[in-house]
Formats: C-alpha cells, sequence, structure tokens
C-alpha cells in the first residue's frame, strides 16, 4: 500500500488538486433563473475572502511599480517640461472664460427645466457627489475586464456604483476592499448597462463581446439607426444616471443567432484602454450639488459688461435678422403702413420693429351642396347680398340655396 | 517514448534556489500580469501574455518535480482567478495541469534547448488556454465568447517572453 502510494504520489497529488478546485468551482457557481448561461455572480463569503486575500498580496507591489512611475512623470511634467505652460495656461483661462458664458446661458434653461419636472412630479437625478480614483492595475487576464482603483470602502465606494470618466461611462464598482475597489468595465461579456439612442430614442442592452468591443444588442433590424449617432445612458439600470455619454453607433450588424434582429457595434466615448483617473458616482440627487450652485453663483457673478455686450450684440444681431425676413416676406408686412422712419427700426421698448400686419382672412372654398348653414350663405344672409364688391363666387353661393329651398316645396 | 536512458536522466540538473526567489519572483510576476495591460494597452491590443504560466513553466522545468510544478501551478492560477472576477479555480485548474506536465516533461526530456522551450511554452499555453475554455464553457456550463487567434497570439508572446526570461532567471539558482 505505502508503495502504491509512493508510486503514484504525483498522480495521486494532481488528482487531489484538480478535485479540490472543481469541488470549490461547484460551490461558488450557482445558476440563476435567467435561462442558460446565466449565473449569479455574487461572492460568496469564502470567496470574497480569498479575493481579499489576494488583493492584499499583490497590490502593494503593483502600488509600489505604479506610483513609482506616476512620481517620475510627474516629476518631468512638474519641474522640467514646463516649455508649454505659460501659452497652456492663457489657452485655460479663455476655455474657463466662455464656459462660464455657456454655462450662465444655459442656466435659466435648467432651472426651467427643473421647474416644469417638478410640476410634472418627474425626478430628474444629478450627480450630486463623486469620488476621483486612481487606476492602478487590472485582472491581468483579457477574459476578464476589470479594472481595480486606490479608492476603497474608506472613501465612502459602495457595491454597484457608477464609474465614469471626464467622456464617459467607464464601468460599475464589483467589490470595494478597504483601500481599493474592483471596477467591471462595460467592455466586459458579463456586463451589461441600460443605453438609448439619442435620436431615434430607440432602447438596448450595452456589453462586451471577446474581443473587448462593446455592442448594443436585442434590438430589432430598424433602419433609422445611422453610424454616427450618439448613445447615452437610459437611467433604467439604477446604476448609472440617466443621459451619461456612452459612445457612437459604429456600424450596424445582423445578429447572427437571430432573425430580425441586429447587434450595433458601438465606439465608446470613454478611452476604456487608456483610464488612468476615473470617477465614482458615489450619490446623486434630484437638484445640483453644492459645488454646482457655487460654479452657477460664480458664472453669474462674474457676468460682467462682456457679457451685457455680447447680449447686446445678439439683440440687434436678431432684430437684423427678422428685419431681413420682413423686407424678403411682402405678405407679412403692411403695403399701406407708414414707412419706418427711425432707420433702425427699433422700437422704444426692444421689441421687433416689424408692425403686426392684419392677418389675412381665411379664404373658404365653396360648398359643393349648400345650404342655409353654410357658413357663406349664412354671411351673405346677413350682408342682404349687398355691396357691389361682393364676388361671383359668392353670388352663385347665395342662388343655389335658394334653388335649393324651391326644390323642397311641395 | 522516453527520448533519454536512465543514467542521462539520474544526471539531469535539479536547479535549487534561494527561498527569496522562489517568493518574490511569482509575486513580482503576478504583479506586472495586473499592471503591465494598463501600461501597455494604449500601445496595442495584440500584446497579450500570461507571465504567471511563463513562470510556473520555468520552475516546474527547473525543478524537475511534477508535485512542485502542481502546487507552483496551482497557487499561481488561483491568485489571477482571484483578482479577476470569475469563479476562482478556472485559471488554477489550467495551471495546476500545465506545472504537472511541464515537470514530467522536464523529466523525461532535455529541455535547456531554446527551441525546445519555445515550442514547450507554446504548446503549453494554448493547452492551458484549452483548459480554461472546456472548464468555462461545459464543466460550468457558461457561454463565453473565444478568439482563438488571440490565444495563438498570447502563446507566441508567451514563448518569446520565456526566450528572454528563463536565462535571466537562470542567473538566480543556486550553483555549487
Amino acid at each position: 500500500m505505502e508503495s502504491f502510494f509512493f508510486r503514484f504520489r504525483n498522480q495521486l497529488v494532481l488528482l487531489a488538486f484538480l478535485a479540490a478546485q472543481i469541488i470549490g468551482l461547484a460551490t461558488q457557481v450557482r445558476r440563476s433563473d435567467a435561462g442558460r448561461g446565466a449565473v449569479d455572480t455574487t461572492d460568496g463569503s469564502g470567496v470574497r475572502l480569498v479575493r481579499l486575500w489576494a488583493n492584499a498580496v499583490v497590490s502593494p507591489p503593483e502600488r509600489a511599480i505604479h506610483y513609482s512611475l506616476v512620481g517620475i512623470q510627474k516629476m518631468w511634467t512638474g519641474y522640467f517640461d514646463l516649455r508649454y505652460v505659460l501659452q497652456q495656461n492663457q489657452n485655460l483661462t479663455k476655455t474657463v472664460d466662455q464656459l462660464r458664458l455657456e454655462q450662465a446661458a444655459l442656466l435659466e434653461d435648467a432651472r426651467q427645466g427643473q421647474r416644469l419636472q417638478a410640476m410634472l412630479g418627474f425626478q430628474e437625478r444629478y450627480i450630486y457627489s463623486t469620488v476621483a480614483a486612481q487606476v492602478y492595475g487590472t485582472s491581468g487576464s483579457d477574459q476578464s475586464k476589470v479594472f481595480y482603483i486606490d479608492k476603497g470602502s474608506n472613501d465612502g465606494l459602495k457595491k454597484d456604483m457608477a464609474v465614469i470618466s471626464a467622456d464617459g461611462i467607464v464601468g460599475k464598482v464589483r467589490d470595494v476592499f478597504q483601500h481599493s475597489a474592483q471596477v467591471l468595465v462595460v467592455n466586459d461579456q458579463t456586463s451589461g448597462a441600460g443605453v438609448i439612442l439619442e435620436t431615434t430614442r430607440i432602447r438596448g442592452i450595452l456589453k462586451g463581446d471577446a474581443a473587448g468591443n462593446l455592442e448594443m444588442v436585442g434590438l430589432l433590424a430598424d433602419d433609422r439607426i445611422k453610424p454616427g449617432e450618439k448613445i447615452l445612458t437610459a437611467g433604467g439600470d439604477l446604476i448609472f444616471p440617466r443621459g451619461l455619454p456612452v459612445g457612437t453607433v459604429l456600424k450596424v450588424v445582423r445578429d447572427p443567432d437571430r432573425d430580425s434582429f441586429i447587434d450595433v457595434i458601438v465606439s465608446p466615448a470613454a478611452h476604456l484602454e487608456q483610464l488612468d483617473e476615473v470617477l465614482v458616482i458615489t450619490s446623486t440627487e434630484p437638484r445640483f450639488s453644492a459645488d454646482d450652485q457655487n460654479n452657477i453663483a460664480a458664472s453669474e457673478t462674474l457676468k460682467g459688461p462682456e457679457v451685457e455686450a455680447q447680449q447686446k450684440e445678439a439683440q440687434q444681431n436678431q432684430l437684423k435678422e427678422s428685419q431681413i425676413m420682413a423686407e424678403r416676406l411682402p405678405g407679412l408686412t403692411d403695403a399701406k403702413a407708414a414707412p419706418d422712419t427711425t432707420g433702425t427700426g427699433q422700437s422704444p421698448a426692444g421689441a421687433s420693429a416689424v408692425p403686426p400686419a392684419p392677418a389675412p382672412a381665411p379664404k373658404l372654398l365653396p360648398a359643393l351642396h349648400p345650404d342655409r348653414f353654410s357658413p357663406s350663405v349664412a354671411k351673405q344672409s346677413e350682408a342682404g347680398q349687398s355691396g357691389a364688391d361682393t364676388s361671383q363666387d359668392a353670388t352663385k353661393q347665395g342662388q343655389a340655396p335658394q334653388a335649393a329651398d324651391e326644390e323642397r316645396k311641395p | 517514448m522516453s527520448l533519454l536512458g536512465a543514467n542521462f536522466r539520474r544526471d539531469l540538473e535539479i536547479r535549487r534556489y534561494p527561498l527569496i526567489v522562489y517568493a518574490l519572483v511569482p509575486l513580482v510576476s503576478l504583479a506586472l500580469q495586473a499592471w503591465l495591460p494598463k501600461a501597455l494597452g494604449r500601445i496595442s491590443p495584440w500584446i497579450l501574455f500570461d507571465l504567471p504560466l511563463v513562470v510556473t513553466i520555468y520552475f516546474a522545468l527547473g525543478r524537475r518535480s511534477p508535485v512542485q510544478g502542481t502546487i507552483m501551478g496551482a497557487a499561481m492560477g488561483l491568485f489571477e482567478d482571484a483578482l479577476s472576477h470569475h469563479a476562482i479555480g478556472l485559471n488554477g485548474l489550467a495551471k495546476t495541469v500545465v506545472g504537472y506536465l511541464a515537470a514530467s516533461v522536464g523529466v523525461r526530456f532535455d529541455v535547456d534547448n531554446f527551441l525546445i522551450r519555445a515550442a514547450l511554452n507554446f504548446s503549453l499555453s494554448l493547452l492551458a488556454s484549452g483548459i480554461y475554455l472546456f472548464v468555462y464553457r461545459f464543466l460550468l456550463g457558461m457561454e463565453l465568447d473565444w478568439r482563438w487567434l488571440a490565444e495563438l497570439v498570447k502563446a507566441v508572446d508567451n514563448s518569446v517572453i520565456a526566450m528572454v526570461l528563463f536565462p535571466l532567471l537562470n542567473r538566480l539558482q543556486i550553483r555549487d
């Protein structure tokens, strides 16, 4: 017996390891009710512990490599490579000024939208607070599109929080540790997000394929879907807030498994392979955050003479355009009205200089079989058919009911 | 089937390493495997590799002990699984078999030749991919899209990495 174990110890060790891992797999994978291939992906407490240990072992050297390179990079860009900083600063200042003007202009629309939503009882959720995090590593497997960020439960992160970048959505938090978190990227095969096409308003599910491409699946063939159309989050998955950019339609292909269905290949808005920093949406609220409100207040206070001058210029341009339009459309001007002597055409109130033209009277078509209830007949009877300018049509129409009355007489 | 005689097999060198090498090299390979795709992702999506697999094959070939190859493969695979979001044991099973086979081959063949090492890495990489797919699809019954072209590229990349890495790791062994 002893010789048997000694002789086949290699094979026995191999079998023991294989059996242990197969049993471990069997305990982890639980079938869900969603059909074949659908499994419950939530980790049990034991599995989560193993992941925690693995992360605790691999994360420190990984972070050391990452932060060393980031440090070198920062040292280079912060101290040595400062050649274009002044020019960049000027350009950025101009951009910020321009954005503040645009923000001020959009503010009123946003407030009006909020008021209308409040009236309709519709609760739009704004991104209220985010946590910025650095990406320091991946799973290392091309079958598992996940990455690790340097913020965890200590920073307020929780499972299933949305992760975005400045360009668009990135993924969702899958697992949270104390000082790090695992993020499942939207282009993973097991990922999913509710999305909507911007113009056609067609909804679908976004998922990844084996090559890491994004695709919108489960769509009926529709000619309106064209390459270049923008795709936004639909907000129905309770992870991503509504209206975040997802990407654009790259091409439309037939679903290989189902006739009359199509797959939309999507070019992602975020650079999913080049992520350095991401934002985790930690809470959403049906109002602007304090930071947003401060920004808006700053924009309003910064509305100085420059903005007023721009607004006046815009008003004047609008007036000129309306004048030109009025001249080109004679039907809208009263030929008998006195010519405008002010030159500018601007009324004291600043309203449009074009006097309101009298609305042209609608010309009614003659009824085929008029009777006394026909409007033209009623009008004519009121007028007593007097007046030299009565049209011939009206005369004919007036005669017709009389003939009809005569016919009805016994 | 054995190509080598019994006397030659006995004379095959069993490489030994300081304990710290056994601890650090696998750890660094796991850390680099997790970090490099992020750093290289912007260069090309076709740079695919599996450093823990290469390191497993190296130690299995060097130690020429199927038991140690099995343990090393299982440990590396389980660590990789734990860092991914898939079930723990998928890579573990694949690398356990690879570690065992590499050590078994190392006992029977002279694997110091560069070409043999490259061919061994290529074939064991493909085998690991095949086992992964088999377990995922057939053992667990889950759906998974698969690109064999990517796996071929990964196998080639692993062979190239092995040809560079093996001589470097040879320098770490204890010499009598």
